[in-house]
């Protein structure tokens, strides 16, 4: 062989090695819904409609603090949190101060918790809820490139992009109304921590509620 | 429109005595239903009412309390088809069914005692709960002063989530009466709540009779069960339900690896799980093949250690990662010696030397340019190992040496190696002349593949080196093994890297010679060594004749090695009898892979208990015996990797019942173990249609013996027994011809 010959196959095979090696590396992120969504881990971009027909995207919050709450205002633990006020008064304390709140749907067209943009609004204001925006996720993508299974699933971002926590709403799995009063909120205790510059202290908690109707 | 569904409660009325509770129930419901409709002015096209979606009851073993002495309650949930309500850890997402017991006052209740889940899953996720019906036990203990005159109150508020896609909370009041036993009267339960809270225990897991363990990685949960003697072929399915919440990935498929010492089950770790998990206890399903069906077991994990740190960069593992990066690192340097990778070393630092003509910087340059590229290809060589190994947990591999097979060919390998070495053959010999080549190419970039081909040329003659270290660094998690390997690969380079700091170094170096063919010859010994110790592992493996497969497997290693030699070496007529000799030994080896993987070694056979002098071991003439003595006979047909026969020893065989009703009826109980396929037990089995077991048979003098069913309940075993005719009777009865044959 010649020695020309003998550096193509050489350079070939160590492209080939570095090709599977860079697979390694990725896959995990390609295929599992959600691996990527780590504590501390950028939060997947993503760009949405709006119950205002307007675009919204993450990187508009850039430097804010962002919740993500994902509804479905059929589901009875939706309707505990917003039947007993809470989560309307959650979303009006820290939006006072500035932190942006995104409801987020991800339920198919035709499944429970899918509305269309005036349905949302006409929730939104017969609730008294105070997010910042109402969003649109039909197809689904963006709540399974976070791993959110259930109504209602809870995500604060930090100003940096990264994830400060992911999980329930509190530590109450139920429906009843009762238990909203003996309930430890975390994402209450995470805005609250990350206002006084502390670290969060609960990063992750088992989120409850009624699975998200996704697109199959 | 808006609301599909309603939030409902159904208020099932008190339930009183069996009598009353069919004409309540009906009343109950006509009220529930009144009070739905005067309550909410909701959609007209909800989904069903909670009260048709599940249907609850409050049922209680005995038919009177006796004080101090507990007693089993269950609450009985019947579900509408389709859908589930939720166990423990319901999973994903659900909630767990949860009963608040109002009890007179000294009466103690104890956790409820839940059935096995089944896993349900939902679109790409899974939940963890029961279909049908289903029964919750829980154990009550009265006060040691309970009033005779009064009926007790047992009362339960059960709370649950119900789901087929969409979820409707219910819950329902119930409550019961129980007279109260007046002193002296035997209490007995009724047959048929017996017989139900016979299936509902049935339904519960059994404790575990292996202890378990569990090991923590940033991704991964490994849970290890030490149950030896598992026979491959009977388990079909194997999966965990832990009770911690957020611990694993639900939905995630589990990977089981059956191994001479057990069942290793590879659980994904949840995103949640941040620190270890205060409860590692769960409950383990096995599916195992019973001729043509298939048994579901289900054991309680109730005491799983935890090995192994959970924080993934803690102190302890770091210590770890920097001893095995240290060896790895010494590993590599040893490489250099090898006479693959020595005299490229000493030839390439000369011509720098000559070429840079004592330019310190430029020198040093290549130096770097040389390490990065020994350590670019150890990088590539590490993601394509992890790669594999990834690829190969999803098909089943181990790393470990757990498969007679790997073990066997692991061997051949290092022969093969240790005989390169000696001198029998040569590999990878154009490699060598192909890292010459290049080694010539001028600047940074000839310096950079100079350290490339050093990485790949020296890898037929540093294998069997490199391949401990790489073993080892594939056993551990990820960023261990990119460690390890990166050191091994930095160690390569080291002694390149500090010549070229160093020039003046030079002049130390040994010149390349005869002694580095006498080392070369020599490293070939501990390479034979690792051989005999992998010919013991594989000695604990399998039997005589598979041992033999394998010796002669390694003869024919050898056989191959030479004549691949001759093949180079030799000339026309030689060579195509060599290549011929290389092709047939290599044909015999898989023959004898082939053939050592059949014969495994049987496992010990299970010990016949001591503390149960009652329980005889099977023999044909034994058996013979006592039914020409016209005893009844329960025939036990067991082996030791049977699960199911455990499961019904515990289960139905050892309770107390069915050891008093075999005295009372003074039935011989024979236990035939055929964990080392006993001819007498393979006939026996045979002449009753079986090729397996459990086999349960019950000899009670008629001419055939009854044939009981392969998974057994308490109530079973005491129904069949009760049609035995009491001893003194039978007596009496005209002998029966119930004897076999003798063989």
């Amino acid at each position: 062989m010649k020695p020309v010959a003998r550096r193509t196959v050489l350079a070939v095979g160590l492209g080939g090695a570095a090709a599977i090696a860079l697979d390694v590396a990725l896959a995990p992120t390609i295929a599992y819904p959600g691996a990527q969504t780590r504590i501390g881990a950028p939060a997947p971009a993503f760009t949405l409609a709006d119950s205002n027909g307007k675009s919204v995207s993450l990187a508009d919050f850039r430097g804010k603090t962002v919740v993500l709450e994902w509804t479905n205002h059929d589901c009875p633990y939706v309707r505990k949190h917003y039947g007993g006020n809470a989560m309307q008064a959650l979303q009006k304390k820290w939006t006072a101060q500035g932190v942006v709140w995104l409801t987020l749907i991800s339920s198919a067209p035709g499944t429970q918790g899918y509305v269309t943009a005036e349905e949302a609004n006409r929730l939104t204001s017969q609730r008294g809820a105070a997010p910042s925006d109402v969003l649109f996720d039909p197809k689904g993508d963006v709540g399974r490139a976070y791993g959110a299974q259930v109504t209602p699933h809870m995500y604060v971002i930090k100003g940096d992009g990264t994830l400060a926590y992911m999980g329930g709403i509190d530590d109450k799995p139920t429906t009843r109304l009762d238990d909203l009063k003996t309930a430890r909120n975390f994402v209450d205790a995470a805005l609250t921590e990350m206002a006084q510059g502390k670290p969060v202290s609960v990063t992750t908690s088992r989120p409850y509620g009624c699975t998200i109707k996704y697109s199959s | 429109m808006l609301a599909k569904s309603i939030t409902q409660r159904s208020r099932v009325v008190h339930h009183r005595s069996q009598r009353a509770r069919h004409v309540l129930g009906l009343v109950g419901r006509s009220l529930a239903l009144a009070a739905l409709l005067a309550g909410r002015a909701g959609s007209a096209d909800a989904s069903p009412p909670a009260g048709e979606l599940v249907r609850a009851e409050l049922i209680a073993e005995p038919a009177a309390v006796r004080p101090s002495e507990p007693f089993w309650v269950g609450v009985r949930l019947h579900i509408k088809p389709h859908w589930h309500v939720y166990w423990r850890n319901p999973g994903d997402s659900g909630e767990a069914v949860a009963i608040q017991w109002r009890l007179p006052p000294g009466f103690v209740a104890g956790p409820i005692a839940w059935p096995t889940p089944q896993r349900i899953p939902v679109a790409h996720l899974a939940n963890f709960g029961y279909e049908g019906d289903t029964t919750l036990l829980a154990r009550i203990t009265p006060p040691a002063a309970l009033d005779a005159a009064s009926p007790v109150t047992l009362e339960a508020d059960v709370t649950w989530l119900v789901c087929e896609t969409e979820c409707i909370p219910g819950d329902a009041k119930l409550s019961l009466d129980l007279p109260v036993a007046a002193p002296g009267v035997t209490g007995g339960s009724n047959a048929a709540p017996s017989a139900s809270f016979d299936a509902a225990r049935r339904a519960l897991p059994q404790p575990s009779p292996w202890a378990a363990r569990m090991q923590l990685a940033p991704d991964l949960v490994t849970l290890r069960v030490d149950a030896k003697s598992l026979q491959t072929g009977a388990i079909r399915s194997a999966a965990f339900f832990p009770y911690a919440e957020t611990l694993i990935r639900h939905a995630a498929p589990q990977q089981l690896d059956l191994t001479r010492d057990g069942l290793v089950l590879r659980l994904e770790r949840s995103a949640l799980s941040t620190a270890a998990p205060g409860d590692a206890r769960g409950v383990l399903v096995l599916e195992e093949v019973l001729g043509t069906t298939t048994a579901r077991q289900a054991f309680e994990l109730a005491d799983v250690a935890i090995d192994g740190g959970s924080a993934p960069y803690g102190a302890a593992s770091l210590v770890a990662v920097l001893q095995a990066a240290a060896l790895a690192l010494i590993g590599g340097v040893i490489l250099n010696l090898m006479p693959c990778v020595f005299p490229v070393l000493s030839i390439k630092v000369l011509a720098l030397v000559e070429r840079a003509g004592g330019s310190g910087g430029e020198v040093r340059r290549h130096g770097f340019a040389y390490t990065g590229g020994v350590l670019a290809a150890f990088a590539a060589l590490g993601g394509a190992l992890l790669g594999v190994r990834a690829a190969g947990a999803e098909v089943g591999w181990g790393f470990q040496l757990q498969s007679p097979i790997a073990v066997a060919l692991l061997a051949y390998l290092l022969l093969a190696m240790g005989l390169s070495l000696s001198g029998v053959f040569h590999l990878g010999s154009s490699l060598q002349g192909l890292g010459r080549g290049l080694a010539q190419r001028a600047g940074l970039a000839g310096s950079f593949f100079t350290g490339v081909l050093a990485a790949v040329v020296a890898t037929p003659c540093t294998a069997p080196f490199m391949g401990t270290a790489v073993g080892f660094a594939l056993t551990q998690p990820t960023a261990v093994a990119l460690a390890v390997i990166l050191a091994l690969g930095l160690g390569l380079a080291l002694p390149f890297l500090l010549l070229t700091l160093a020039p003046a170094l030079i002049g130390g170096l040994p010149r390349p010679g005869a002694w580095m063919e006498t080392l070369r010859q020599v490293l070939a010994f501990p390479v034979y060594a690792t051989v005999a110790w992998l010919v013991w592992v594989l000695g604990q493996q399998v039997g005589p004749a598979g041992l033999f497969a394998a010796l002669a497997g390694l003869v024919l290693v050898g056989l191959a090695a030479w004549s691949f030699n001759a093949v180079q070496s030799a000339g026309g007529w030689g060579r195509r009898a060599a290549a011929g000799a290389c092709a047939a030994a290599l044909v015999g080896i898989a023959v004898a892979v082939a053939g050592l993987g059949r014969d495994r070694a049987e496992p010990s056979g299970v010990p016949l208990s001591a503390s149960a002098p009652r329980i005889e071991r099977f023999t044909q003439a034994r058996l013979d015996a006592l039914l020409a003595a016209q005893r009844p006979v329960f025939l036990n047909m067991t082996a030791a990797w049977c699960i199911t026969c455990l499961v019904n020893e515990r289960a139905a065989l050892a309770s107390e019942a069915v050891q008093a009703a075999f005295a009372a009826k003074n039935v011989a109980y024979l236990k035939g173990d055929w964990t080392t396929r006993n001819p007498e037990i393979t006939r026996l089995l045979e002449k009753h249609g079986r090729s397996g077991v459990p086999l349960y048979l019950l000899y009670t003098g008629g001419s055939e013996p009854v044939m009981l069913p392969q998974i057994l309940t308490p109530a079973t075993v005491l129904g069949e027994i009760d049609r035995i005719p009491d001893p003194s009777r039978r007596r009496a009865s005209l002998p029966t011809s119930a004897k076999e044959q003798a063989p």
